[in-house]
């Protein structure tokens, strides 16, 4: 296809573009698990992926897509209805032509034609080709027992009397024939797969819906025809998958309407859109049903059918069949047809002018008394449960950010100076809703960015399963958590983390099955994928049991790398140790394989995790494994926060940590000969932390009777803060302090205030860590003052 | 519309080159290129960041951005001045970092072409005069003109940045 594509062409072609990879994105890890068990399900959601993309790939004329697709299609096909054996190249072969199929979606979203990847299609076509013959040898060779695969739709049936319409049939007829309900008697619908049923349904029947409606307006037109046509096709093949068959019966019979209508026959009302309308309303219906739970049962559906029936004027020849012209006659004659059935077996002889012409009779006699029956329709509208819709990132970005300055601008007026002393009952009560409203939204807009891990996570099947092959060793992932959910961006950005530590953690961490053998391990190494919400922020953990990071090995490399001194080793604490890993070009691996050793990856990982003020803490126990959190602050996320102040400060304490909080009386303090204050809340003695030491502010008092201790909760930590008073309570944006200023210990970002002011959000993580560093700095200032 | 975009983004460029901003600053007139420059507002409440250099002032909300705020005072080691009316901050913009610049009082924006500038005098002050670009000279005034890029990335700052990573 060389001629230029027009803008309606690239649409087209970018919906494509973008639906087949996230088709090819959810289908991935199926196909790997399919050369783990071969359940009927996944079997089917693969052979959908390929059946789908080889549709409308041919659809937009994308042959070598196609072809790929083709050639996958056969081969699941051989696979399902057993007369090959599934063998692991097979899932390796059908992993290749996922790729092919990713790059080839890369080329036509830049370039609109798939041309250059011709040589690509071939090998991988003639790959899957030669894994059919060897397979069906292989298989032949074993067990020479017939499968009896080839049982013909039902469809084949239905469509006979069809037959003799001059059209072609549409699409399917001349590649495989589509999966039917029929093959998979026993196939079981999960709701996950329900879902999605109903969300594509729904969407294909708006899109019958609209073309119809155009349609309707604009008689003649028939690309809207060949459009409906497409969008019930597609809708009935999923029925059918499905196993849906009152539907799937339905949907075939308004295909048959609108397949009249394609082919140019005369149809018996002038316009079928109304009557075909009532059916979609049906089919919706139906659909909002499933969605629900409930079965596919239509009511009335054989009435249904005959209405549309009727609509379908008989066919001349099916008349002139009773008037006793041979139908191969008249099949031959439809073939060859450039004008009417009739005059054309006229004059070849096979039919005389009175039987021609009493069938036209009877023909026209059908369409007037069908004209009749035919009534006109009440169109009853059934709305579709849930819709969803692409939009462009870069327009949400925009409305988060406006959202965020409406918040900031809401409160500068609410709160504005002026105003201040004025008795104006009104506007606070315009205020208030106005508050609530902007409160509302701005729930929901941070909401809209939020994306399931589940699609990154299930990209990492992937990745384990080919390393582990290429590593020789034996992998169980395992995921949990896939459905936390997580801002895109950051979703984005520790995808590159994930890689690599999944990569050492295959590569370094887990041994190869003999030596785990050895060491009274099972076999099969385990990697555990993990992510919830803690503490504000979004944990991502790896967990493997292998053989642990190898301490003695990261010192010695520490040292000859001089990342640390000699005079260093005794203070080293093991986090301290276990950080190492992540210094620029550090590796303790002794030979570089294709997999890591190149000392990037953790550096890698530093480096993204840093971008999105993440941490990461490494645990590790030498041969039971090692443990790497992520740890993701939502970056967008609301949290509860408890306004604290001290001496001039404001600061805000994630209500999450919080305990408690209280006024200490002395005798409830110990110091300890270090100085250390310990108070005693019930039965635990905890340390207090003063915030002013962490701040160096000047507090009101530094008495503890004159302040407020709140106790805090970090991991299993607990420690009291000492501050002046609490000012109230807020939910806040968190923002990031600026990339110039960095990490701040003790802090974890900022928010604004009502009164538009920055106020510090702090970190209940380091701040032990940093009021330990401060103290001493602070008594030097105080005693020098 | 029929305009070569690359036309006016030369023009653009064009339009900004030789041109600063300059200020006032403890009896000096110092200049920063007016590319850099994103808004100069007045003086607002600054919010301490603990653990900063004595010239990172804090932070401030420039319409729900939060932006550094630098004391070029501080940074210059000059003697300390109380905010008052004139005081401003100048909201300059660094391969998409912003920061503000506290500084005594906003001048003009004045033309000196590239024939008027001088090469900064070498001083055997070790490197601390590396933040300043050249002297521009306008009738009978100098102007100091200063290397943002310096300003904010180098000295002390880059050793904060530096220990952060560690």
């Amino acid at each position: 296809m060389s001629t230029p594509v027009d803008d309606d062409q690239i649409e087209i072609i970018q919906e494509f573009v973008t639906e087949s990879r996230d088709m090819i994105e959810q289908l991935e890890p199926a196909i790997i698990e399919l050369g783990q068990d071969s359940d009927p399900e996944v079997m089917n959601a693969i052979f959908r992926l390929f059946h789908s993309m080889k549709g409308s790939a041919g659809f937009l004329e994308f042959d070598h897509m196609t072809r790929v697709a083709h050639a996958a299609e056969n081969l699941l096909d051989l696979i399902r209805n057993g007369t090959i054996d599934l063998a692991p190249d097979h899932v390796t072969l059908l992993c290749e032509a996922c790729d092919f199929a990713k790059d080839a979606l890369d080329i036509v979203d830049t370039e609109f034609t798939d041309d250059s990847m011709a040589t690509e299609a071939d090998t991988i076509s003639a790959h899957l080709h030669d894994a059919i013959e060897i397979a069906k040898k292989v298989k032949a060779g074993g067990d020479a027992a017939d499968t009896s695969s080839e049982e013909q739709p039902p469809e084949a049936t239905e469509s006979e009397q069809t037959s003799a319409t001059p059209a072609a049939e549409p699409t399917e007829a001349a590649a495989t024939p589509p999966p039917d309900a029929n093959d998979f008697p026993t196939i079981e619908v999960t709701d996950e797969m329900r879902q999605s049923f109903v969300q594509e349904g729904n969407e294909l029947l708006q899109n019958t819906e609209q073309g119809l409606l155009s349609w309707g307006d604009n008689i003649g037109n028939s690309e809207f025809i060949a459009d409906i046509f497409r969008n019930v096709h597609s809708f009935k093949g999923n029925c059918g998958f499905f196993g849906y068959s009152q539907l799937e019966k339905l949907g075939h019979q308004m295909e048959n309407v609108l397949d009249r209508v394609k082919s140019g026959s005369k149809l018996a009302v002038e316009n079928p859109a109304d009557q075909l309308l009532t059916s979609l309303d049906i089919l919706q219906k139906t659909v909002n049903n499933i969605a629900e739970g409930k079965d596919d049962s239509i009511e009335n559906l054989e009435q249904h059918i005959n209405d549309l029936q009727i609509i379908i004027a008989p066919l001349l020849g099916d008349f002139l069949v009773e008037e006793g012209v041979p139908e191969q006659a008249i099949t031959k004659a439809v073939e060859t047809q450039k004008k009417p059935v009739g005059e054309i077996l006229v004059e070849q002889g096979t039919a005389s002018t009175t039987q021609v012409s009493s069938a036209l009779k009877k023909q026209q006699d059908t369409i007037n008394k069908t004209k009749a029956a035919a009534k006109p329709t009440q169109r009853t509208k059934t709305p579709a449960k849930r819709q969803d819709i692409r939009v462009e990132l870069g327009k949400l970005d925009s409305l988060i950010n406006l959202i965020g300055e409406l918040v900031i601008a809401e409160n500068m007026l609410i709160h504005n100076p002026d105003l201040k002393g004025m008795q104006l009952e009104n506007f606070n009560k315009a205020g208030q809703h106005m508050s609530k409203l902007v409160r509302e939204l701005q729930e929901m807009a941070m909401t809209i960015r939020m994306i399931p891990v589940s699609g990154l996570f299930r990209r990492m099947i992937r990745l384990v399963h080919d390393i582990s092959v290429k590593a020789g060793k034996k992998v169980d992932l395992v995921l949990i958590g896939e459905e936390t959910e997580i801002d895109k961006t950051v979703i984005e950005t520790i995808t590159d983390p994930l890689v690599h530590l999944l990569r050492n953690s295959l590569d370094h961490g887990l041994e190869p099955p003999d030596e785990r053998i050895a060491s009274g391990k099972g076999e099969k190494g385990t990697v555990k994928l993990s992510a919830r919400h803690e503490e504000g922020e979004v944990w991502v953990t790896i967990e493997d049991d292998g053989r642990g990071l190898n301490k003695e090995k990261i010192l010695e490399k520490a040292l000859s790398n001089g990342i640390i001194e000699e005079s260093d080793l005794d203070d080293l604490t093991d986090k301290q140790i276990n950080n190492m890993i992540f210094a620029p070009g550090f590796s303790t691996a002794e030979k570089i394989t294709d997999i890591s050793g190149r000392g990037v990856g953790m550096d890698v990982v530093k480096k993204n995790l840093e971008k999105i003020k993440g941490k990461i803490d490494v645990t590790s126990n030498p041969g039971e494994g090692s443990k790497i959190t992520l740890r993701i602050p939502l970056t967008l996320a609301i949290i509860d926060g408890m306004i604290v102040r001290v001496g001039t400060a404001t600061c805000i304490v994630p209500t999450l940590s919080m305990l408690e909080a209280y006024r200490p009386t002395m005798d409830r303090i110990t110091i300890t000969p270090d100085g250390d204050e310990l108070a005693k809340v019930r039965e635990n003695f905890l340390p207090v932390i003063r915030l002013h030491e962490v701040l160096g502010k000047k507090p009101d008092s530094s008495d503890l009777e004159d302040g407020i201790l709140i106790v805090l909760e970090y991991q299993d930590t607990r420690f009291c803060l000492f501050i002046d008073e609490i000012l109230g309570q807020q939910q806040t944006v968190i923002k990031g302090l600026s990339n110039y200023i960095g990490n701040v210990a003790g802090v974890s970002g900022c928010t604004i205030l009502g009164d538009g002011d920055v106020c510090l959000i702090l970190d209940v993580g380091t701040l032990i860590e940093s009021a330990e560093n401060k103290k001493t700095r602070y008594e030097k200032t105080v005693s020098n003052a | 519309m029929a305009e070569d975009p690359n036309a006016t983004n030369s023009e653009t460029e064009d339009t900004q080159k030789n041109k600063y901003l300059t200020f006032h600053l403890a009896g000096e007139d110092y200049g920063i290129e007016i590319q850099y420059v994103i808004e100069i507002i007045g003086i607002q409440n600054i919010t301490d960041v603990p653990d900063m250099p004595e010239f990172i002032r804090g932070v401030i909300n420039l319409r729900g951005k939060v932006i550094p705020i630098m004391d070029v005072r501080a940074r210059f080691g000059l003697e300390a001045h109380e905010y008052d009316e004139r005081t401003c901050i100048i909201v300059v913009n660094i391969d998409t970092t912003e920061v503000g610049l506290v500084v005594d009082e906003v001048s003009e924006v004045a033309d000196i072409p590239e024939d008027h500038v001088e090469p900064a005098p070498k001083t055997n002050k070790n490197n601390d005069d590396n933040y300043i670009q050249g002297m521009g000279k306008i009738n009978n005034e100098v102007k100091i003109l200063l290397n943002i890029n310096k300003l904010l990335f180098s000295g002390e700052m880059l050793e904060l940045i530096e220990n952060l990573e560690e």
